[in-house]
């Protein structure tokens, strides 16, 4: 079974003002199919880098980023991805309703069974009340919701989650975190990008760390911390900034 | 196809809750019933004068919606962050591109053919008369003009923000309205080095009068032969397939920023 993320000695360089930074350098990363798997590192370590080339957004440098054994650089790549961005937003202008089915038509759903999938999505976003109402009236966390409905609305093998429990209250992330453990029940992929590391020791069973584009620790979550040390201790002593308050 | 009409789609919705054609529409009708009832320099109630004033505000309006709303749709998709989202999906910016252009284009034929329909209407009311031939076809190759506007705007949008690539687009557009058709005159009297980037400028540029057929329909002159109004429909739509293929080699290897485009 092909993993459901591959990346071979994946570079990316950015020329800027200071010079060419390099945000990843020669990354390794497999997600095999069916895991949870949480992807850590400080600002500016090349999270987001990565998941902006897994998604096509950006080109890298070197290397190769495969979904499911196929390139990223194709779109039909992205045809097995739900992906909730950092900072979601969408079409403000639409109700609830109105954008799953504008996303769901990217897909190639129609008619009845489009239907009903926007009818499951909204259920499990438990954003159902609101569907018939415009965006533009939606709070912050309703917002959050939408999108991630949207994210679902293919039913996906793989979900790119960026921050998904950001600026939620503690019923939004709860409710995180029971989607993502009814996609695990269901043998779907997760990839997890989080600073919240409790919500990463609840959900995730792989971890990996990315410190200055590379991966410095990576395992099973229960392997990975050694016994009586709590992730965010061993988080900062892995990117090397333990100082001995997280303790 | 499936997705460009997705993104399209997008684009006419977002036009149909806004204002924009609405307001533009009630100017027009508000200028056009001050036109008659106030009877400015005692033309008000001359079919031909009113005709002239519409279909010269037609034009005006048609100029505005299209770049207007063109250059907003792609700086506003990266500003907000949605660009991202839908990129996630099985989209390429080549159906981004298109898509933005053929919603934009849509809409701003659809609120033309309002305003040509209040136009006719109204001269109808006066009494006037109206080559029918001459009319549509002054319509098809308004649209042809306005299709490239839309696409003028839409490749400017890949690179700069909304107030930038509008204003860029508005001179740039009104320049080759007014001022191209000019340039022959001035390669008379200019000569050498001027004369040749003059002449190669004029070559360049989009020659948006060839659609303006509002003389003909306003004094019945008749409509254009039909293969006249062809070749220049074809050369329209040269022009946009050109400047669509532009915007999207400046636009298939672009970096987002949610910053570095807010407008």
């Amino acid at each position: 079974m092909a993993p459901a993320i591959e990346t071979r000695g994946l570079t990316a360089e950015f020329r800027g003002r200071g010079g060419t930074v390099r945000a990843l350098d020669a990354l390794d990363l497999r997600v095999e199919q069916g895991q949870v798997f949480g992807f850590l590192g400080p600002n500016g370590a090349g999270k987001t880098t990565t998941m902006h080339i897994l998604l096509g957004f950006v080109a890298a440098t070197a290397g190769e980023a495969r979904l499911f054994d196929t390139d990223v650089r194709a779109s039909i790549a992205r045809q097995r991805i739900g992906y909730l961005p950092e900072h979601p937003d969408t079409y403000r202008f639409l109700t609830g309703r109105e954008s799953l089915a504008m996303t769901g038509r990217l897909f190639g759903l129609r008619g009845a069974e489009l239907r009903a999938r926007i009818d499951s999505v909204l259920a499990d976003a438990g954003i159902a009340e609101a569907a018939h109402r415009r965006i533009g009236a939606y709070s912050r966390g309703m917002m959050q919701r939408i999108c991630l409905a949207q994210a679902l609305i293919n039913d996906p093998d793989l979900v790119i989650l960026d921050e998904p429990t950001g600026g939620l209250d503690p019923l939004g992330r709860r409710a995180i975190r029971a989607i993502i453990a009814r996609l695990r029940e269901r043998g779907k992929t997760v990839f997890f990008s989080s600073h919240e590391l409790s919500e990463v020791e609840l959900v995730c069973d792989t971890i990996a760390i990315l410190n200055r584009g590379r991966i410095v620790a990576e395992g099973p979550a229960a392997e990975l911390v050694p016994q009586g040390e709590r992730l965010e201790r061993f988080f900062m002593r892995t990117i090397g900034a333990d100082d001995g308050e997280a303790a | 196809m499936r997705r460009i009409g997705v993104v399209a789609w997008v684009v006419w919705i977002e036009m149909l809750r806004r204002k924009d054609v609405y307001v533009l529409f009630i100017l027009l009708g508000a200028l056009l019933l001050s036109l008659v009832s106030l009877n400015i320099f005692g033309l008000g109630s001359t079919s031909r004068y009113v005709l002239d004033v519409g279909l010269t505000m037609s034009w005006i309006f048609g100029w505005i919606l299209a770049v207007y709303m063109t250059a907003r749709e792609l700086p506003r998709e990266e500003s907000r962050g949605t660009i991202f989202p839908l990129l996630a999906r099985p989209v390429r910016r080549a159906d981004v591109v298109i898509g933005k252009w053929l919603g934009a284009w849509s809409v701003t034929l659809t609120a033309m053919l309002l305003f040509y329909g209040l136009v006719a209407g109204v001269n109808a009311g006066l009494g006037g008369t109206l080559d029918a031939r001459a009319f549509a076809q002054g319509y098809l190759l308004h649209a042809v003009a306005l299709g490239i506007l839309c696409a003028v705007a839409l490749l400017f949008s890949t690179r700069m923000n909304h107030d930038a690539a509008s204003a860029l687009s508005f001179v740039l557009t009104g320049a080759a309205f007014v001022v191209v058709p000019r340039v022959p005159e001035l390669l008379v009297h200019q000569k050498g080095a001027a004369g040749t980037a003059l002449y190669a400028l004029y070559h360049l540029v989009p020659h948006v009068q060839l659609f303006d057929l509002r003389k003909r329909i306003v004094h019945e002159f008749g409509a254009a032969p039909a293969s006249t109004a062809a070749v220049v429909v074809l050369y329209g739509l040269v022009w946009i397939a050109l400047l669509l293929l532009v915007a999207w080699l400046a636009y298939r290897r672009k970096r987002f920023s949610r910053t570095n485009l807010s407008a």
